[in-house]
């Protein structure tokens, strides 16, 4: 997932290697932070009738995760395809569907 | 995370630890104004109704094993991710 460190790149300093894997820590937590929050939202209902998930909202929750991800592709792959067509203007941005 | 010596891995764990309890504490606000929003309507009292009580204890317990399980899914689905460098769209 590093696509930031491709070949033929200058060697960065310490501070700017530092800082380039918080953000990519950072761009991972931001995402789980996101899908959590539109999961729970979509596949939790508010009753709370038992503190156990059931049957339906785990496999609701399941299948929640695998779909945000398969959004999060088709969004980097479109985007990739669209900065590709302007001309290159995405040349740097490399693997960015994570 | 590749290409960080050890001083530099330092750096980043301490950062990554103050991050983590940060998450943490948000983690728990959310938490509580969630169930606060879900389980108590009734203000004719000025403590909580065992009902409402009882409401917030489950909500705590779906709410983290909720996560906990979008926890899995999502290391799950990242590391496959990364293995296959492209998800192919099952």
């Amino acid at each position: 997932m590093s696509f930031l460190f491709g070949g033929g790149r200058p060697q960065l300093s310490s501070a700017e290697k530092i800082a380039a894997a918080e953000t990519e820590v950072e761009m991972i937590s931001d995402m789980f932070n996101r899908l959590s929050q539109s999961c729970t939202k979509k596949c939790i209902p508010p009753e709370y009738r038992e503190p156990d998930l059931n049957k339906g909202e785990s496999v609701c929750l399941d299948r929640c995760v695998s779909k945000f991800f398969e959004v999060n592709m088709k969004v980097s792959e479109k985007m990739q395809g669209e900065a590709a067509q302007k001309g290159g203007a995405g040349g740097g941005m490399g693997g960015f569907g994570m | 995370m590749d290409g960080l010596n050890a001083s530099e891995q330092r750096e980043f764990q301490g950062r990554m630890e103050k991050k983590q309890m940060k998450e943490f504490m948000t983690m728990y606000s959310n938490l509580v104004q969630r169930c606060f929003d879900d389980c108590v309507n009734d203000f004719t009292t000025k403590s909580l109704h065992s009902k409402e009580e009882g409401c917030v204890m489950k909500c705590v317990d779906k709410y983290l094993k909720g996560s906990e399980r979008l926890g899995q899914r999502f290391q799950e689905q990242n590391a496959a991710m990364m293995q296959s460098g492209q998800l192919p769209g099952r």
